[in-house]
């Protein structure tokens, strides 16, 4: 009696497709709204408008916090529902592709105001690039220090992934640990030049075309860096396994596009730029 | 009355020529270029020196009047964008 139960119940839930039909949820529809109050909150912060910060505050925590909730769920769904099937898994892929190419297309306007601005220097800012008065940073200081912590992570990320494909558990920790800490390196290197950096933001088109281009790679490193740590802790839980574990491939792929955009910001903005 | 006509008939109207530098229909940097060069040449050469006029001229002719009482200003405070040690 128990034993048909069993069987019919699985012949109910059998599907005769690899696809993952999601369940309702909540997330899409409440990160609409937040990443709406993130922008509009952005747009009035930056225009100067009466508590323009609170409501950029609310959007950031809004749509972070619903980010964590959603992935959560994805995680649940991964993990321990089994969801995500071969077919799943190549659409989750896809999609992160995708999304680099749009984030490829981000920088490539920063990248446009940058050589815009500075290929042919309006006679405003004297027609030199760097403008008079501006005293550009060494590429060849803390640049090229993160130049060197930036592709280091990148050699030690597909150690750690390698040995995950191996089931070496103990250095897929190791090298994916020493990631986050180049990473975080990296991370208070650039606060520390910025810090210590003669222009700013807001005196003309060299700073702003300078902390435009590196500020959007720094926030892009911020987020890989917890991508990562995401990963981390699921290795150690043992989320992941040798054969299944795409969202620290995503990370990864994450990781070196971010570590590819330096190496132009570098050339760039930093060698090129600052000569 | 009869020098005014003596200076009017001296007084030729004259366009800077052609220069390679500058080959586009947008002359501001040929403008911004001459304006520097002046007073580049007059650091070095002194006021009187006669061909530094040559660079006085062009942008005269170059540049609009606002344009260059803006940048007179701005040698005035100091914030002239660009420098003109020679």
């Amino acid at each position: 009696m128990t034993k048909n139960y069993i069987k019919m119940n699985n012949k109910i839930k059998f599907q005769y497709f690899p696809y993952h039909l999601v369940d309702p949820s909540p997330w899409p529809i409440l990160l609409s709204f937040s990443l709406l109050t993130f922008t509009t909150g952005a747009v009035l912060y930056m225009h100067g408008f009466n508590n323009g910060g609170l409501v950029l505050t609310l959007g950031f925590l809004l749509t972070s916090s619903g980010m964590a909730l959603w992935f959560r769920d994805v995680i649940s769904e991964a993990t321990l529902l089994g969801c995500h099937t071969r077919e799943v898994k190549n659409g989750l892929m896809l999609g992160v592709f995708l999304f680099i190419v749009s984030e490829v297309f981000a920088f490539l306007s920063v990248f446009w105001a940058f050589f815009h601005s500075s290929l042919s220097p309006a006679i405003e800012i004297g027609g030199s690039w760097p403008p008079l008065g501006i005293t550009p940073l060494d590429p060849f200081a803390i640049p090229l220090l993160n130049t060197i912590l930036l592709l280091s992570s990148g050699a030690f990320i597909t150690y750690g992934h390698h040995a995950l494909i191996a089931g070496n558990r103990k250095a897929a920790i190791d090298g994916t640990l020493l990631t986050i800490i180049f990473a975080i390196l990296f991370t208070g290197l650039q606060y520390y030049e910025y810090s210590e950096a003669g222009f700013t933001m807001a005196d003309g088109v060299y700073g702003s075309a300078f902390y435009a281009s590196t500020g959007l790679h720094g926030l892009h490193v911020i987020v890989g860096t917890i991508f990562i740590l995401v990963g981390f802790v699921r290795i150690v839980n043992y989320h992941l396994t040798k054969s299944h574990h795409q969202g620290f491939e995503a990370a990864i792929a994450y990781w070196h596009f971010v570590d590819v955009v330096w190496l132009f910001l570098f050339l760039a903005v930093y060698f090129w730029g600052g000569a | 009355m009869s020098e005014s006509a003596e200076t009017t008939s001296k007084y030729v109207l004259q366009t800077v020529g052609f220069d390679a530098r500058f080959p586009n229909t947008n002359q501001t940097r040929n403008c911004f270029q001459n304006y520097t060069d002046y007073f580049k040449c007059i650091t070095a050469k002194g006021e009187d020196f006669a061909p530094c006029k040559q660079f006085k001229k062009a942008y005269n002719s170059l540049c609009p009047n606002e344009w260059i009482s803006k940048w007179d200003d701005q040698r005035e405070n100091g914030t002239f964008p660009a420098s003109l040690e020679p």
